[in-house]
């Protein structure tokens, strides 16, 4: 097995062997990972881009809000995934006490809001429209809900807002937290035998798309200000009465010291982007595939040459 | 007695266990009985002891359970503190030795034996016996070497690499026993060995443990509440009741002289004649003695008995082992013992 | 009888617990009944009132522990120094880390084999099939890696916790007072959430395997020093006088003697080290434990239910592995050879661990898959559980039978339930407790009862609390229907106790968020699912210890009323229910030590108690909060184990059993 180690070492030392000139550091880069598959492919991929570049890689498994503070203290390098809605007060927050900054933001975009599986529509063909759900709320109900409607939203902890919003819009809704992401599968996967029309929170980009095709429903358009001013959005006396912005950002986030520690690393760091489908497809490698993040990483560096070999030639 | 040389000297020593015996103690008029002490919150373990064990005598200390006994052996190898009196060994005061003189004597001079044997379950046979000799520092192969020869000496040969729970009560016991002896020790004490043992081998280790003193000629503390064994072993005995010594004397004072009461009843159903030697029973030659074959003066009254019987003179004279003339037995009086009237 | 003994005691200071019990449950209730009159401050504690306790704490931890003592640098150095170094070495011989001393990771060929060594020198072929086998299984299924990392920090912190357990514990029972200090730290220590040990891990000793090592070494503690102190006070006094009477100094009476007699109970302690270890490595996985928890989480969080539970399956084999060859080692005494064997005979054990390993390292080299199992080549059936998982739960007569449960119990006992104990007014919810606890318990766990109730009540989290406290028996309750029949019919006959018991050690070791999944698509997301989550978990230890009660039972106490003509209705109502109870009660204690447990790990399903603000607090540096939490859950679960110990105690020596 040692045999095999110094045998590979030294071939990513052959090719390349140009990269030697870069200062970049010996030891390794952390990069968190966290507990979704598309975060965990990317941060292999990236992790194996830095490696062909005769960087040192190291992965740990890290909570998804704690990370920020890691990435300030320099625990761990970087961040890959900052989405907007679920992480930018974290972000933020790091961001003010110091330590950490914006390493530029992916090409994809983010949106999280209320969401119902494809079947959902056959019961309520009103949908995507909001308007339509209070017609439809009969068929969302469930034996503790009485005659309202049921909508499952995020942990309370990720502050989605969905009962001000129920309230706000007037929807005849019971608005019920689940306790982790996986309480949403979890629903939706029961729901999925017998297609019993269910409303939950999700977002994307992530696996579900691949698994449950489904739509967002469609609220009135996100303005400026909806959390914080009634007087935007329909309702002129309530907040949050819009639906989540359409199109949230997903940033790289780096720590200070990771520009002078692995500058190369850093450079390409700062050029990654990546879109949409790019996403879907690293986490359906996992998801759907069933291969391990590693291997999925490789398939997907292997597929997509085109896209990543730029950002390393501009580094060097 | 007055012919051996003290080895453990006790004197007035008390022990009550309780919150704070010591100031207890100072309280006290001196004359309260166990039970006065009992109810003040205190347990008279020891209650104003002396006693002096001289050089190569078996002194056994006899009492039912709870009469303080085991205490009082405990108080001799410090295992317990006394509260107050002094008492010493080879003249030094154990109570005012320090921990590290304490354990210099107790790995150089003293030995102890246990009713539950106090073998360490995670050692061989040959391990626990070891085991003082490596605490005392003493290198392996002299530890092993020694540790052989007490092996041999207790009769347990071959079973040096068996673990205590493999072995029966009594192999467990004279592992004990050689555990208390790899030391050599002058003294040695014996906190009822037997107890635990079934009858037939509790006979059998009793000749054992006379073969073994007769070879070693140990000074040594026993303990029973078994007034047989008692009578049999002891060249002294002391009387325990409620911590303190009723009467302590040899087997046949104790047999025909009982101190008090409570010593009286212990020696009702015993056949006295067995125990009560010719030579205790003599009166002085006073000048003339008679005539005629003498009698063992270290012959108890039972072995003597057909002589005793058919014999026709008054007075039998008393031979020591040299054949010498030590005095003279009355035949009556011998008789009396026989028959149980005396 | 006993209640006549108890109530003598009592009259003696005034009046019995009983009566005073009486006069608190009335004054309770007609609080209760006065509700709508009660001014507001008698109905919940004003926020006024409440004390920032979070605020100071706080301030204690980052001003005066963080700044002022700079116990921060200290820890961090420590985890950043020897700890880390610990778990990288290990991580290196197991998974193949890249640290020093770059030399593994070793086959797995090796590993099983050495195991199953191992289990054969412990307890036969049984133990090395289960040793070698387990090895294999997760090789085989794709998890050796994972597997690995999980068992490298568990190598490190089981001695770890091991070591410190064993100094307190020697320390506790050398000196009284450290003994009366310690106790109720442990007490708090056992009862606390484990959340509440996460948090503080990270912000002193790093996110990552260094925190999560921590974290275990912590939780796993406790018993330890228990068994320690108990071992120790159990060496029978002979022994220690022969000791001393070896002339042993006070160093060589404990080396020698004293630790070396205490083997069994200390070895006992080994093996509950292990266990609380692994469970929390496990669960560590919520701050970034790599391993098998946290691969668990990531498939959990992608809804793979089959590959969670192949997961699941291979905690549990490791589990059941680590519990029996230490327990095996418990009672593994040491044998003699007879004169005369030859060297190698004697170690024929560690020639054989050796020479296997030996021959499997060298096999590696050549031959691929006794160095590793490649992703294709594993047997993993993570699609096949899952296509078979969903079918169960499609078939209509299930989802009609949850779908009639999931009604009954939310609409008519559970939501009900819940909307009393809450309007409750806080002080007339306190007196019913404190009379409950003084008529089970007795005076003294009402005092307790009734002071650490307040403090929850001045915590500021009443409600959540209360909602806590309402899951936890409203599952107690459910797993008694499902617990006592269970163990009473298993009692009956040899076979079927032995299944049952092995049931109930597979069901407590399979990690328990796990059932987390098939709860919620069995019921959704509502209270029915966390209560069922909750009740697999507490339905184990109360059909254990209704086993173990009536088997232990005295045969001639069954033998007197068989003789008696008593049927097996009146015998097991009269004789052997009563007998058993002391030791039921327990179970029943253990029942709602899990249950609180299990409620906090439920807040995954989605609730509105203590545990769902805990995991919030996960997420920040909200020390204060956090221990607030987490002492809230410490406190009612000590009022309830306080109050059902010292009832069970009582009966015992009633009893004469104790």
């Amino acid at each position: 097995m040692k045999l095999k180690l110094t045998l590979s070492a030294a071939a990513i030392a052959l090719a390349t062997g140009t990269a030697v000139h870069a200062a970049d550091s010996d030891d390794p880069i952390v990069i968190p990972i966290h507990n979704w598959s598309s975060q965990i492919v990317m941060s292999h991929v990236v992790g194996q881009i830095f490696e062909s570049m005769g960087n040192n890689v190291e992965f740990v498994t890290t909570d998804s809000q704690a990370v920020y503070e890691s990435v300030r203290l320099g625990d761990v390098a970087l961040e890959l995934e900052v989405w907007e809605g679920a992480f930018g007060a974290s972000f933020r927050a790091a961001l003010e006490k110091g330590g950490l900054h914006d390493a530029g933001d992916h090409d994809a975009v983010t949106r999280e809001d209320w969401w119902y599986p494809m079947w959902t529509k056959d019961a309520c063909p009103g949908l995507p429209d909001w308007e339509a759900l209070n017609d439809c709320a009969a068929v969302f109900a469930t034996p503790e809900t009485g005659d309202k409607g049921r909508y499952l939203d995020g942990p309370v902890d990720w502050l989605k807002h969905g009962a001000e919003r129920a309230e706000a819009l007037g929807l005849n809704f019971t608005v019920i937290n689940a306790g982790s992401a996986a309480a949403l599968w979890a629903e939706i996967g029961a729901a999925e035998a017998d297609k019993k029309p269910v409303l939950v929170f999700n977002w994307t980009p992530n696996f579900a798309e691949a698994v449950w095709p489904g739509e967002f429903v469609n609220f009135p358009k996100w303005e400026d200000g909806c959390d914080k001013d009634p007087a935007k959005g329909p309702n002129p006396d309530a907040l949050y009465d819009c639906g989540n912005p359409a199109t949230g950002y997903l940033k790289k986030a780096a720590w200070d010291g990771m520009g002078d520690k692995w500058p190369t690393a850093y450079k390409v760091l700062q050029a990654i982007s990546f879109t949409n489908p790019q996403i879907a497809e690293m986490a359906k490698f996992v998801d759907v595939d069933e291969m391990e993040p590693e291997e999925a990483a490789e398939a997907w560096l292997e597929a997509n040459e085109a896209v990543w070999k730029p950002w390393v030639e501009a580094a060097m | 007695m007055s012919d051996r040389e003290t080895v453990i000297s006790c004197r007035n020593a008390w022990k009550l266990f309780g919150d704070n015996p010591k100031k207890f103690f100072a309280s006290m008029s001196g004359s309260e009985s166990f039970d006065d002490i009992r109810r003040a919150g205190y347990i008279a373990g020891v209650r104003d002891v002396s006693v002096d064990v001289g050089r190569g005598e078996m002194l056994v200390i006899m009492g039912l359970s709870g009469s303080g006994k085991s205490t009082l052996v405990r108080c001799f190898s410090r295992l317990h503190d006394i509260t107050t009196g002094t008492i010493t060994v080879e003249g030094d005061d154990i109570g005012a030795m320090s921990e590290r003189e304490l354990i210099a004597l107790r790995r150089s001079k003293m030995g102890m034996v246990f009713q539950s044997f106090g073998l360490l379950p995670h050692r061989t046979v040959l391990d626990n016996i070891a085991f003082p000799l490596e605490m005392r520092g003493q290198d392996r192969h002299d530890r092993r070497k020694r540790a052989m020869e007490v092996i041999e000496l207790v009769g347990l040969s071959g079973r040096e690499d068996y673990f205590p729970r493999e072995l029966s009560g009594g192999q467990q016991q004279r592992v004990g026993i050689a555990r208390s002896l790899a030391i050599e020790p002058d003294i040695w004490f014996l906190d009822e060995p037997f107890s635990a043992l079934d009858p037939l081998i509790r006979r059998e280790m009793q000749d054992e443990f006379l073969r073994l003193q007769q070879m070693l000629s140990k000074t040594i503390v026993f303990i029973t509440h078994d007034f047989d064994e008692a009578l049999r072993l002891a060249d002294r005995i002391a009387i325990m009741k409620d911590g303190a010594i009723e009467q302590c004397d040899t087997p046949d004072q104790i047999v025909l002289n009982p101190a008090t009461p409570y010593v009286r009843k212990f020696t009702e159903d015993i056949e006295k004649s067995r125990v009560v030697h010719a030579g205790v029973l003599s009166r002085p030659l006073n000048g003339a003695a008679p005539e005629g074959e003498p009698v063992q003066a270290s012959a108890t009254i039972q072995q003597l008995a057909r002589q005793l019987v058919n014999d026709a003179r008054e007075d039998l004279p008393v031979a020591d082992a040299d054949g010498a003339l030590v005095g003279v037995l009355n035949r009556q009086q011998a008789l009396d013992v026989l028959l149980g009237d005396a | 009888m006993a209640d006549v003994t108890a109530d003598i005691e009592d009259t003696k200071n005034g009046l019995s617990s009983t009566r005073v019990a009486q006069i608190l449950l009335v004054a309770a209730v007609l609080l209760a009944a006065a509700r709508p009159v009660l001014p507001e401050f008698m109905i919940r504690v004003p926020e006024a009132w409440i004390p920032p306790f979070a605020q100071w704490l706080d301030y204690f931890f980052n001003v005066i522990v963080i700044e002022k003592l700079k116990i921060a640098v200290l820890t961090r150095w420590f985890a950043e120094g020897p700890l880390e170094f610990m778990l990288n070495t290990m991580a290196n011989l197991l998974e193949g880390k890249r640290r020093w001393p770059f030399l593994g990771p070793v086959p797995w060929t090796a590993v099983a084999a050495v195991a199953a060594v191992v289990g054969y020198y412990l307890g036969g072929w049984r133990m090395a099939a289960l040793a070698g086998g387990t090895f294999i299984w997760t090789a085989l299924i794709g998890q050796w890696k994972i597997a690995m990392q999980t068992m490298s920090v568990l190598s490190v912190a089981a001695p770890l916790a091991f070591f410190t357990g064993l100094l307190l514990g020697i320390t506790a029972w050398k000196w009284e007072l450290v003994n009366r200090i310690i106790k109720p730290v442990l007490s708090v220590l056992q009862t606390l959430p484990f959340f509440t040990y996460l948090l503080p891990a990270v912000i002193f000793f790093k996110v990552g395997p260094t925190a999560g090592a921590v974290a275990t070494i912590v939780y796993a503690i406790p018993p330890m020093i228990l068994m320690t102190t108990l071992g120790l006070k159990k060496v029978s006094p002979e022994v220690v006088e022969a000791g001393k009477m070896a002339g042993c100094t006070r160093w060589q009476m404990l080396t020698r003697v004293y630790l070396p007699a205490a083997r069994t109970e200390i070895l006992v302690g080994v093996n509950q080290v292990i266990m609380l270890c692994l469970a929390m490595v496990v669960l560590t996985a919520f701050i970034g434990m790599p391993g098998l928890g946290a691969k668990l989480l990531a498939m959990m969080g992608s809804f793979k239910l089959g590959r969670s539970f192949e997961i699941g399956v291979t905690i549990v084999l490791l589990a059941v592995m680590l519990d029996r060859l230490s327990k095996a080692w418990v009672v593994k005494l040491p044998e003699h050879h007879e004169k005369g064997t030859p060297w190698w005979k004697e170690h024929v054990v560690l020639l054989t661990a050796i020479g296997a390993f030996v021959v499997f390292l060298a096999l590696a080299q050549f031959v691929q898959v006794f160095d590793h199992i490649g992703r294709k080549q594993d047997f993993s059936r993570g699609k096949e559980i899952d296509t078979a998982i969903k079918g169960f739960l499609a078939i209509d007569t299930v989802q009609a039978f949850t779908g009639w449960w999931r009604w009954f119990l939310n609409v008519w006992i559970l939501i009900p339930f819940r909307n009393g104990l809450l309007w409750i007014p806080t002080p007339a919810f306190i007196l019913g407790i404190v009379a409950f606890s003084c008529w089970l318990g007795g005076k003294r766990p009402a005092i307790y009862a009734a002071l650490f109730f307040s403090l929850v009540a001045l915590s500021g989290w009443w409600d959540r609390s209360v909602i806590t406290l309402y899951a936890v028996i409203s599952a107690v309750i459910l797993s008694m229907f499902i617990g006592l029949p269970l163990g009473i019919l298993a009692s009956r006959n040899e076979r079927w106790s032995r299944r049952i018991l092995l049931a109930c050690d597979t069901a407590q070791t399979f990690p328990s968020f796990i059932y987390l999944i098939p709860a919620i698509m069995l019921f959704g997301v509502n209270d029915v699912a966390v209560i069922f989550s909750i009740v697999i978990f507490t339905t184990v230890p109360l059909t254990r210890y209704t086993i173990e009660g009536l088997r232990t039972v005295p045969p001639e106490m069954t033998e007197a009323a068989d003789m008696s003509g008593a049927t097996k209705r009146q015998k097991l109502l009269t004789v052997q229910l009563p007998l058993a109870l002391p030791t039921m009660a327990v179970g029943f204690n253990q029942a709602i030590m899990f249950a609180f447990f299990m409620v906090i790990i439920a807040a995954f399903i989605g609730t509105q108690d203590l545990g769902q603000e805990l995991q919030r607090t996960l997420a920040g540096t909200d020390l204060g909060k956090n221990f607030v939490l987490g002492i809230c859950v410490s406190l009612m679960a000590l009022s309830f184990d306080l109050t059902i110990l010292s009832w069970a105690e009582r009966r015992k020596r009633a009893l004469g059993l104790a």
